[in-house]
């Protein structure tokens, strides 16, 4: 664990909420700060990024089955 | 008491359904295979969504959250149907053993360059992404899916889950560290990464 500074210290234990969008703008704009001089910090939060962005790529389903389409349709016209 | 359906007379209110909750469906459903495991009980799943938001739908103040409303619908008729009817075992421990970087230490330790972790990542195929997803206990499968598929915040998803934003932010985190043993896993036994 690259913990040299408090500052790394810091920002793995708040990188999750950071990438989800959860953390006050002060703490963001320290934890941005602090990646952009810290790689090895910053190549810890690239990677639970794209971990994030791989779950949502794969566990989307692009195609719903048209007999589904149909009954909901139909649903709505009839309930 | 299940509320009156909305008569042929509610045209407006139709068309504001079918305009607005209509085009959720891939999503809703993406959701439903991934929390029912089977296709078959997602579409029942969705079907029985559509059904309980459709006759609600008159109740629902417009402007407020409509994707969190239906997947709240979405996330009680699961628990209430197919849960009982899945009987899975309750795994009742949570993967509280799994380290702080779990993933990316054991990546990290297969290629000595900077960033290649991330790629290994880009190697494993869909389908094992989705199993690995799928193999979580529920409880720590529905806020990682809210969060990372659906990009719900902790407070929607404290909302649509019914439980305090602590539990919310604790299970997604243990779902997270879960889900990247399971990724481990997975990329061993498919002999991604030489372990």
């Amino acid at each position: 664990m690259p913990e040299c500074e408090p500052e790394c210290t810091e920002t793995l234990l708040e990188v999750e909420a950071y990438l989800d969008g959860e953390v006050d703008p002060a703490l963001a704009r320290r934890i941005q700060v602090h990646l952009t001089d810290c790689s090895p910090c910053m190549d810890r939060a690239e990677f639970r990024k794209h971990l994030k962005e791989l779950v949502q790529s794969k566990c989307t389903e692009r195609d719903v089955p048209d007999a589904l389409r149909d009954r909901i349709r139909q649903l709505i016209a009839d309930p | 008491m299940v509320q009156a359906a909305p008569t042929p007379d509610d045209e407006a209110l139709r068309e504001r359904f079918e305009r607005d909750v209509l085009p959720l469906l891939p999503s809703l459903y993406g959701a439903a295979v991934r929390l029912t495991r089977d296709p078959t009980d997602a579409e029942d799943l969705v079907q029985e969504t559509y059904l309980r938001a459709f006759r609600g739908f008159a109740g629902f103040t417009e402007g407020t959250n409509l994707k969190a409303w239906l997947y709240r619908i979405l996330t009680n008729s699961y628990i209430n149907t197919y849960r009982k009817k899945q009987r899975s075992p309750q795994i009742v421990e949570g993967p509280d053993d799994v380290d702080e970087w779990y993933l990316y230490d054991r990546l990290g330790g297969n290629n000595v360059e900077r960033s290649a972790e991330a790629t290994v990542l880009d190697t494993i195929p869909d389908e094992a992404v989705k199993r690995a997803v799928e193999s979580l206990d529920e409880r720590f499968r529905l806020p990682v899916l809210l969060a990372d598929v659906e990009g719900f915040s902790y407070k929607e998803i404290a909302e649509i889950m019914d439980t305090p934003i602590g539990t919310v932010m604790s299970r997604l985190h243990r779902g997270r560290k879960a889900l990247e043993k399971a990724l481990w896993e997975t990329a061993k036994e498919r002999g991604f990464v030489d372990a």
